[in-house]
């Protein structure tokens, strides 16, 4: 049985099809990447896996449990985390608060939660920024506390919208690694949507490729880079050559 | 245990709050005894009243964010309960005032229910209009008085039972002891598990969803919490006045003004209410009637008024409050 099964998935968006009939499975345990264009549908296959949007026709099985049309609160209850893109950058809440509301996700009592809290902040390096609000951190730190927030609830999946972008090489360096541990210490299935093909590539053991609501391939990431459509549509004729 | 713990304990407020706060309880225990005058005393009732009230909204209002202007109409259930309850079967203060929380608590689940499907602006005005509804049935409904009101009979002795006493003093003791178990209350509020998803949703609602909020219910709930404060005070309101009309406890001057004494405070913060209220409610008594009555300028105390919300609101959205914390990090 899958982990995370879609299949035949339908969004339109009075008539913008945003994904078309898209199916694939996630096995526990994989990283895989999710690639496209701008405005191929990825965001949007995201929101309709995680309950923002309800897809028009299709199913989304979790863990063997079918989950289509669930909210959002109830998706990360069964244990699905996302991080968003853009994130509000807000001034009420100190990182150590934010990263706490989501281990409220799973402990009632409010020692519990910051005891749980910190312990991520430790293991993601955050420890010296506890104290500080978002709107004065950096955006790299920022996505860190999106996904630390995120890992507080304790997901088996966890749904990354672009945590590279608008990092440096070397923050995004720092972020493949930081993933990586994620991946390898909390045994947390990663599913993550990224333009940035320095963090796509070598971390994914999959890759699936979208492009106008359509899925036009899947597959190993050495794979997808010689395939003739997925140069066409996304990555260009000199990226496949540099590899 | 814990949670009784959670509301006793202020130690992570700054020193200046615990002395300011410590302070202020001695002045409030000392005060019948100061010599004020009896208007002197009614408006200090008021301005804890309208700590009670503001505490009350803080709660979806500040902590949850969600512009919520129909609280009067839980001040009139709170109210009519304990009156009709009085005046029909005689049933004493102790007993009606926690059936009006219950019946504002239900009433309120049933109206938050719908009311939180709205957000924003939508909600500010759908909160306006299930109290202007609720005031208009009680205006016609023969029933309960409808537009005359209906007045508690008066006790010739005092009367603890009944919450009827002679002096002021009782009065303001009684609403101090509620204004105290608020603000144990609302401390316990902002550290407990709702404070905090609330605040989350204040931040940012999508992100509070995607970390397993269900935010309709949280809101809801808040709701509620906020109309049982209110209806405690539209209790203390009704055995205090001894006459109430739906002008006097559902109108939606009295909701916009504890929305707005929470919000020129700060809203969202412990002090903000009490600090709101304090500026707001001697302002608009003393200005009302030395203006009003000594010289004759009616209507100039609501100009002073607004623009001193004006002025605080452009300067620092978070109130007073704010302001303050401002100063204190510069300080720094």
């Amino acid at each position: 049985m899958a982990f995370l099964e879609v299949t035949d998935l339908v969004k339109d968006f009075g008539g913008v099809v945003a994904n078309n009939h898209i199916s694939f499975q996630i096995d526990q345990g994989e990283i895989i990447g999710l690639i496209g264009p701008n405005g191929a549908g990825k965001t949007t296959l995201f929101n309709c896996i995680v309950g923002y949007h309800k897809p028009d026709s299709g199913k989304v099985i979790f863990k063997g449990k079918e989950i289509t049309g669930f909210k959002p609160f109830m998706t990360n209850r069964e244990g699905i985390g996302r991080t968003f893109q853009i994130m509000k950058v807000t001034a009420g809440m100190t990182v150590l608060e934010n990263v706490m509301v989501g281990a409220f996700c799973r402990a009632d009592d409010r020692y519990l939660a910051k005891v749980e809290a910190a312990a991520i902040l430790g293991f993601m390096g955050l420890d010296s920024l506890k104290t500080y609000h978002l709107n004065e951190l950096p955006i790299a730190s920022q996505k860190k506390i999106g996904l630390a927030r995120a890992i507080a609830t304790q997901p088996e999946l966890l749904m990354l919208d672009e945590v590279a972008s608008g990092l440096n090489p070397k923050e995004t360096e720092e972020m493949v690694d930081l993933l990586k541990k994620i991946h390898q210490e909390k045994k947390i299935t990663l599913f993550l949507i990224e333009h940035v093909m320095e963090v796509v590539m070598p971390i994914s053991q999959r890759v699936i490729v979208l492009d106008s609501g359509e899925k036009i391939a899947e597959g190993l990431p050495k794979e997808i880079v010689k395939n003739e459509r997925v140069i066409k549509a996304y990555l260009g004729e000199k990226y496949a050559k540099s590899i | 245990m814990e949670k009784i713990k959670d509301a006793l304990d202020f130690r992570d407020f700054s020193k200046p709050e615990k002395v300011g706060f410590a302070i202020f309880t001695l002045f409030l225990l000392a005060f019948p005894w100061l010599g004020a005058g009896s208007f002197v005393k009614a408006v200090a009732i008021q301005f804890l009243l309208f700590s009670l009230f503001g505490m009350g909204w803080n709660t979806i209002g500040g902590y949850g964010g969600q512009v919520e202007l129909g609280k009067a109409q839980y001040v009139g259930i709170g109210a009519y309960t304990v009156a009709l309850m009085m005046v029909w079967w005689k049933i004493p203060f102790w007993v009606s005032m926690p059936i009006g929380i219950l019946i504002a608590l239900g009433y309120s689940f049933i109206i938050g229910y719908p009311l939180f499907r709205l957000k924003g602006h939508y909600f500010a005005i759908a909160t306006i209009c299930t109290s202007l509804v609720l005031q208009d049935i009680f205006i016609n409904w023969k029933l309960v008085g409808a537009a005359k009101g209906i007045e508690l009979p008066i006790h010739e002795h005092p009367d603890f039972l009944y919450m009827q006493f002679k002096s002021d003093t009782f009065y303001f003791y009684f609403i101090m002891v509620l204004f105290y178990i608020a603000i144990f209350y609302m401390n316990w509020f902002r550290k407990s598990k709702l404070g905090y998803q609330l605040r989350m949703i204040k931040e940012d609602e999508e992100a509070a969803e995607s970390l397993g909020i269900d935010a309709r219910w949280c809101k809801i709930k808040a709701y509620s919490i906020a109309s049982a404060f209110v209806a405690v005070g539209g209790g203390f309101l009704a055995v205090y006045n001894l006459y109430i009309d739906p002008y006097s406890v559902m109108d939606l001057d009295l909701s916009i003004k504890i929305a707005l004494m929470a919000m020129l405070g700060g809203a969202g913060s412990m002090w903000g209410p009490i600090i709101g209220s304090a500026f707001l409610v001697p302002l608009d008594r003393f200005l009302g009637s030395w203006l009003g009555a000594h010289k004759g300028l009616i209507g100039v105390d609501f100009m002073i008024y607004s623009a001193l919300i004006m002025i605080v609101s452009a300067y620092q959205p978070r109130g007073i409050w704010g302001i303050i914390e401002q100063f204190r990090k510069k300080g720094t």
